[in-house]
């Protein structure tokens, strides 16, 4: 399923002329964390958000295809309308696969030195153990 | 005195104390070093890590593994899905507020009395209690220094409009102005509870258990006499050994407004009041754009609030900086469309409100035991909820923003600063907007009828002895204010009659 939410989340935040996309950033070293350590359900609502990305084009750009079978530039007007969509189960779907994609490419050190912010430290995920 | 944390299956662990309190954010750990401090034995259960600064995340990913209940997953069960933010870890959320410490209004005390019966008597006592932990947690107002343009500009817009607002009071020593209060205080300025009230239990000869979240409250035919559970490893969720607090005086319950009323219904609480009364302070964001950069990680996450309308029409404003790696998920798009839009991060400054609403809502149990928050605020709420966007957007006009970006579905990305009265139409559909929860209170509402209530207003469960609630979910309304002061107030209040009973 992976591979489904790592689809949906390069549609969305896509490699620009002024920035970094997540493609550009460790987003399958990210997904992989994120499916170790992420609670259950949150990790079943990413799951579900990139099926519902890659199954609705046919509400979005009314193309009978699913989204990792369309052509760039309907990908694009696809991710585009998919986060406001009218339906809004379909929209919060999307809206967590958005959230996701911006912690992992908002956490990239490349992108944040384009933002004159400095690296973070990084996540021990350590705490008391006696 | 020992802190115990995740211990692997094997032999239970058993302790024995005077008191055991269940939880260790602001009224759990209040309530706990209130109790050490008479000299009486005390152990604390607390369902999450330990975490130290040398141990808090940087990221938001971090932020939400290490230190959020369920990830941030617990959301709203109702026309819209809001997440509703609370911390799990020693200290609770107030390891991840922005330690905003604001004394209980007057009118507070006056509409407990009206409505539920109790309370009314509790003011001089709440105040008094808020002059100590000031004093203890050196409560001082933003440095200049430490203000950040963001709540500078905020300043400036309430100056323009003619109301009152002013830079926060914080318990939080010497702000050095990261912006990282939302992850923890890295540089240990920010006096959360894990730094002061916990280490102080211990001192005094108290256990913790920490990654320890407890099942049930025994009893002894109506009397408390303890708490059982079985330690979680807090990243691989391994179910460690069992625990075992017996308390020879009395138990505590501070598990939060989403647990506390589950923790009693599976102790064999049948109160039907259980879970009932929630209420909360849900708020949105509205953005600023401006020509220069405000770099609103920069400063003080929250440096600057208003209380003038917090009366009428009911809502308070403040600010709050965003990381960058969470705003990609609070503004409207996707695609090339979004990259354009976080490219403007540097020139956006983002302020929200806290809606005082009145709509009541239940925590329920799910069929896994995990709380649902069943809420869906009324149309009254949505007007005060709508009138506070529109003001937050006038605000960023008077301070000079060239563009608002209300992220409001339904409604444009971007609105000039002569377009804003469109949002006196926005929606009043709560699915339009991405909410947050924050600000929890109910599910074990005091009050003095037993038939209305869960606790009386010194906390202590109706038909049962030596059972205290010293947390928000006590709490019958909301405060229209940061309700961390007043939570721990009345812990301190309730614990010390406690003690001496």
């Amino acid at each position: 399923m992976i591979w489904l939410i790592k689809v949906a989340m390069r549609a969305m935040m896509p490699r620009t002329a002024a920035l970094p996309g997540i493609e550009d950033t460790d987003l399958d070293g990210f997904l992989r964390r994120m499916k170790r350590d992420a609670d259950f359900l949150y990790w079943l609502g990413l799951v579900a958000g990139g099926v519902v990305f890659a199954i609705s084009p046919i509400l979005t750009v009314f193309v009978p295809l699913p989204a990792f079978l369309l052509p760039r530039g309907l990908l694009a007007k696809h991710a585009e309308r998919v986060v406001s969509h009218p339906i809004y189960v379909v929209r919060q779907a999307a809206f967590l696969v958005r959230l996701s994609a911006g912690m992992c490419w908002g956490a990239d050190p490349k992108v944040r030195a384009r933002f004159a912010l400095a690296p973070y430290a990084g996540d021990p995920g350590t705490f008391r153990s006696s | 005195m020992s802190h115990v944390a995740f211990q692997p299956r094997g032999p239970r662990v058993e302790i024995e104390a005077d008191f055991v309190v269940v939880g260790s954010g602001a009224g759990g750990a209040t309530a706990a070093v209130t109790l050490a401090r008479t000299g009486a034995r005390v152990a604390v259960v607390e369902s999450g890590a330990w975490r130290d600064p040398a141990d808090y995340p940087a990221s938001v990913y971090g932020a939400m593994r290490d230190m959020l209940d369920a990830w941030g997953s617990n959301f709203t069960r109702g026309r819209a899905y809001w997440p509703i933010v609370q911390g799990n870890l020693v200290g609770g959320s107030t390891v991840i507020n922005s330690a905003i410490a604001v004394r209980t209004p007057r009118d507070v005390f006056e509409r407990w009395q009206r409505e539920v019966g109790v309370g009314g008597d509790l003011a001089p006592a709440v105040w008094e209690a808020q002059d100590d932990i000031e004093r203890e947690l050196c409560v001082e107002e933003v440095p200049p220094a430490s203000r950040g343009r963001s709540n500078l500009l905020a300043k400036k817009g309430a100056d323009t409009l003619g109301y009152e607002g002013h830079f926060m009071r914080r318990y939080i020593r010497d702000c050095r102005g990261d912006g990282q209060c939302l992850q923890g205080c890295r540089e240990d300025r920010k006096q959360s509870l894990n730094r002061n009230y916990m280490p102080e239990v211990l001192a005094r000869g108290g256990d913790v258990l920490s990654c320890a979240p407890a099942s049930k409250i025994s009893f002894n035919k109506q009397r408390a006499v303890g708490v059982v559970g079985r330690f979680r490893h807090p990243q691989t969720k391994e179910r460690g050994a069992e625990f075992q607090v017996r308390a020879r005086k009395g138990v505590l319950v501070a598990a939060s407004v989403t647990r506390s009323p589950l923790l009693l219904a599976a102790s064999g609480l049948k109160n039907p009041m259980l879970g009932k009364g929630f209420r909360a302070h849900p708020g949105t964001p509205v953005f600023g754009v401006y020509d220069d950069p405000v770099d609103m990680n920069t400063g003080a996450t929250q440096g600057w609030a208003s209380i003038a309308h917090r009366e009428d029409p009911g809502f308070k404003l403040e600010t709050l900086s965003l990381p960058l790696d969470m705003l990609a998920g609070r503004l409207s798009g996707a695609g090339t469309a979004l990259m354009e839009r976080i490219g403007e991060f540097r020139h956006i400054a983002m302020w929200v409100h806290a809606c005082r609403a009145e709509t009541v809502g239940e925590v329920r149990s799910t069929l896994t035991g995990q709380p649902a928050v069943h809420y869906t605020l009324d149309r009254a709420d949505m007007l005060r909820f709508r009138a506070a966007v529109y003001l937050l957007a006038r605000t960023h006009v008077a301070a000079g923003a060239r563009a608002i970006l209300p992220a409001i579905h339904g409604m444009p990305y971007r609105l000039m600063p002569d377009e804003i009265d469109q949002l006196k139409e926005a929606p009043l559909d709560p699915r339009a907007y991405v909410a947050i929860l924050s600000h929890l209170f109910g599910g074990c509402v005091m009050g003095r009828d037993p038939a209305m209530s869960v606790c009386d207003g010194r906390g202590r469960v109706h038909g049962r002895d030596g059972l205290v609630i010293v947390d928000a979910s006590a709490i019958p309304s909301n405060l229209g204010v940061n309700p961390q002061h007043t939570i721990m107030a009345l812990a301190r209040i309730w614990a010390n009659d406690l003690a001496a009973a």
